[in-house]
């Protein structure tokens, strides 16, 4: 009798344990990361097919360079969406930390290791400026990242004469142009590390969860003594050390640190910056993250502009595409979350 | 293609065909541009006709869909896995493009700057492209012409980031001060229609009885500042533009606008397409050619560039293949070693 009701109990946990991972495949499947896997080998094989050079050394190399800096940049934009906020200023404190770093190696002959992380720290502090401005004033990130956006960007300009440094330390420079095995830049494997810094970051550390909370309702999370505003300032923070990785790792591609890197304001940034962490299922309402998210969010993006452009599609319809893509991602995701709560899945 | 680039061509296969050696089918140029602009849209025609008189695999005109140095080198980079085995590039950034122009000449490719050089040292073979400052320079003189000293004058020009508009500010400024003229306004910034519709009538508006002339050195101001003069009907302002956009061309025939200086960014493309294949066919650039120097780059070559008046405007189009004919029957012997 005591071990058929061991027998039951033990049938009973099997079966709750075998629904749990039914559940968790089920929500795994119905997830944007699982989504834009599928995206991505399915446009792969569509490229790939189409125009065999795709696959070609050259061309992955190319690819994985390239993804590189946009899911950095994607990243930079990610920690601050989290907040519920906006980081305009993405762009501006790229080109503002690349150009700091340039000017090291350049001006002082610093060995490019210094340099790096004195580009990284004018990173750091831009975004500290943005985070301590809108803790203290209240208003909302778009206004002050709107505004110093133009107020960085206006004074690197004005303190480098809209000049480029050259003279890059070569280690650096060829560190930008190696390729492992001909196809991988080293680029990419920074930035897939810095990938699994930032899953640790939110999925280990009390930081991380610190910063997933505050995004998600600030004012409970104040009363469970989380201090909101220093989160939102390290948030910020790390935004700007995330531009600066991506403006370094443009210097690192062009042997030279230029002022144009980014367009006016730095902003040829913003598509890419929102792109990513919007396709990856980051809320814009903040609370939520995806870093895995949003790396394939901005893979699938460059691979997109790549592929089309490899196909010979007209310039001009790359960026219809591309929109027509973010539709098509975010009504998808729509279903998915109706799909979910009809299911009783969240 | 517009009649004036139909007249070019067929000016051009008259003049030039029986000059040239057989070709490679298996040359495939690519003629990149920065971005779009209607500067470059005189590439896309040369390019095709330079592909069928020296019969070449194809030379094509491919735009990266806005100005945007990562765009540009992303479509580089995706025209060597298209197979394209030569590179006539305007740069996106004169110091930011070199990186890829390098990786471009590490394939094997030639590469050269077309309308804009890359600066120095890079491995492109040469920069091709109009000598701006010396453009601007004519071109204030021809207004001083017909102002004489003690003009005020007014200068609308293209982008700061683009190298050359310092070369044309500096330029006009010099022969403004030569003529005894003086530059009043420099509005820069604004070779795209808003920024220069708002800026140029904007300054028209509040400034018109204060400007004797005025000299643009960009294609867009050229355009609005050519219509602001025809819409506030004013033909005392002696105005010289650039560039041959049918709106300055009728500006000058209706009397709004004085001359245009006409650069030759057919002969650019069209010259470079054939001089792309003659480097990959075995050529190789003289140690000792003639180059000139600018503030970019100790290899560079004028593609040309004359004032067209009310006089010539109706021969404009003659005026540019002279231009192109002429570089191109001495451009072998000059710069090549084959």
């Amino acid at each position: 009798m005591i071990a058929s009701s061991r027998d039951s109990a033990s049938d009973i946990g099997d079966t709750q344990s075998e629904q749990f991972r039914t559940v968790a495949l089920l929500r795994f499947f119905l997830s944007n990361e699982f989504g834009l896997i599928v995206l991505v080998v399915i446009f792969a094989i569509i490229f790939s097919t189409l125009s065999p050079a795709f696959l070609s050394k050259f061309s992955l190399y190319a690819l994985g360079r390239t993804s590189a800096v946009n899911i950095m940049i994607g990243f930079s934009m990610m920690v601050v969406i989290l907040t519920g906020g906006l980081n305009l200023s993405v762009g501006a404190i790229g080109v503002s930390s690349a150009m700091f770093g340039g000017w090291l190696m350049q001006a002082f002959g610093l060995p490019w290791v210094p340099a790096v992380f004195g580009g990284l720290a004018m990173g750091a502090a831009l975004g500290a400026i943005n985070g301590i401005v809108i803790v203290q004033s209240g208003l909302h990130s778009f206004i002050i990242t709107l505004a110093t956006m133009s107020i960085f960007f206006g004074v690197m300009i004005f303190l480098t004469q809209a000049d480029s440094y050259r003279e890059i330390s070569p280690e650096f420079a060829g560190f930008g142009r190696m390729k492992i095995q001909g196809v991988v830049s080293p680029l990419l494997l920074v930035t897939i590390g810095v990938a699994v810094l930032l899953s640790g970051l939110f999925r280990l550390t009390s930081l991380g969860r610190e910063m997933l909370a505050a995004g998600a309702n600030p004012q409970a999370a104040e009363l469970s003594g989380i201090r909101v505003n220093r989160t939102i300032t390290l948030c910020h923070m790390l935004s700007g050390v995330l531009a600066g990785i991506a403006g370094m790792m443009l210097v690192a591609r062009t042997g030279a640190a230029i002022p144009s890197m980014a367009g006016q304001l730095g902003q040829d940034w913003l598509l890419p910056a929102f792109l990513g962490p919007v396709l990856g299922g980051t809320l814009l309402t903040g609370g939520r993250v995806s870093v895995l998210g949003t790396l394939l969010g901005s893979f699938l993006v460059t691979m997109l502009t790549s592929g089309l452009l490899l196909m010979q599609v007209g310039a001009f319809w790359i960026q219809t595409y591309l929109g027509l893509l973010l539709l098509t991602a975010v009504l998808i995701d729509l279903a998915r979350r109706r799909y979910l709560q009809r299911r009783k899945l969240v | 293609m517009n009649t004036a680039q139909r007249l070019i061509s067929a000016g051009l296969a008259i003049a030039i065909l029986p000059s040239f050696a057989l070709a490679d089918q298996s040359t495939r140029v690519a003629l990149v541009p920065g971005g779009p602009h209607p500067y470059f849209a005189a590439w896309e025609q040369a390019g095709m006709d330079a592909a069928r008189d020296f019969d070449l695999g194809s030379a094509d005109y491919r735009v990266p869909q806005k100005w945007e140095l990562g765009l540009q080198n992303q479509m580089l980079e995706s025209l060597i896995t298209q197979g394209y085995n030569a590179f006539l590039v305007f740069p996106g950034d004169p110091v930011g493009t070199v990186a890829i122009a390098n990786e471009l000449a590490d394939t094997g490719a030639p590469v050269v700057a077309l309308a804009g050089c890359l600066k120095d040292p890079s491995q492109a073979m040469f920069c091709m492209g109009t000598d701006t400052g010396n453009s601007a320079y004519l071109g204030t003189k021809e207004l001083l012409k017909v102002l004489g000293s003690g003009a005020k004058i007014a200068h609308f020009t293209g982008f700061l980031v683009d190298p050359n508009t310092q070369l044309r500010i500096d330029a006009v400024e010099m022969a403004a001060a030569e003529g005894g003229a003086e530059v009043i306004q420099v509005i820069a910034d604004i070779d795209a229609p808003e920024p220069a519709e708002e800026k140029i009538n904007a300054y028209l508006a509040a400034h018109a009885d204060q400007v004797d002339g005025i000299i643009t050195t960009a294609w867009v101001p050229a355009v609005v500042a050519a219509n602001a003069l025809r819409k506030i009907g004013d033909k005392r302002i002696v105005m010289v533009g650039i560039d041959h956009d049918e709106v300055v061309i009728q500006a000058i025939k209706d009397g709004f606008v004085h001359g245009t200086m006409l650069q030759n960014p057919y002969g650019q493309g069209y010259i470079g397409s054939f001089v792309a294949d003659k480097l990959l066919s075995g050529c190789a650039v003289k140690a000792d050619a003639p180059f000139k120097s600018n503030a970019l780059t100790d290899k560079f070559i004028d593609s040309g560039t004359v004032f067209a008046g009310v006089d010539d405007v109706d021969n404009y189009v003659a005026s540019m293949q002279a231009i192109t004919t002429v570089l191109f029957e001495k451009f072998e012997s000059t710069y090549l070693d084959c």
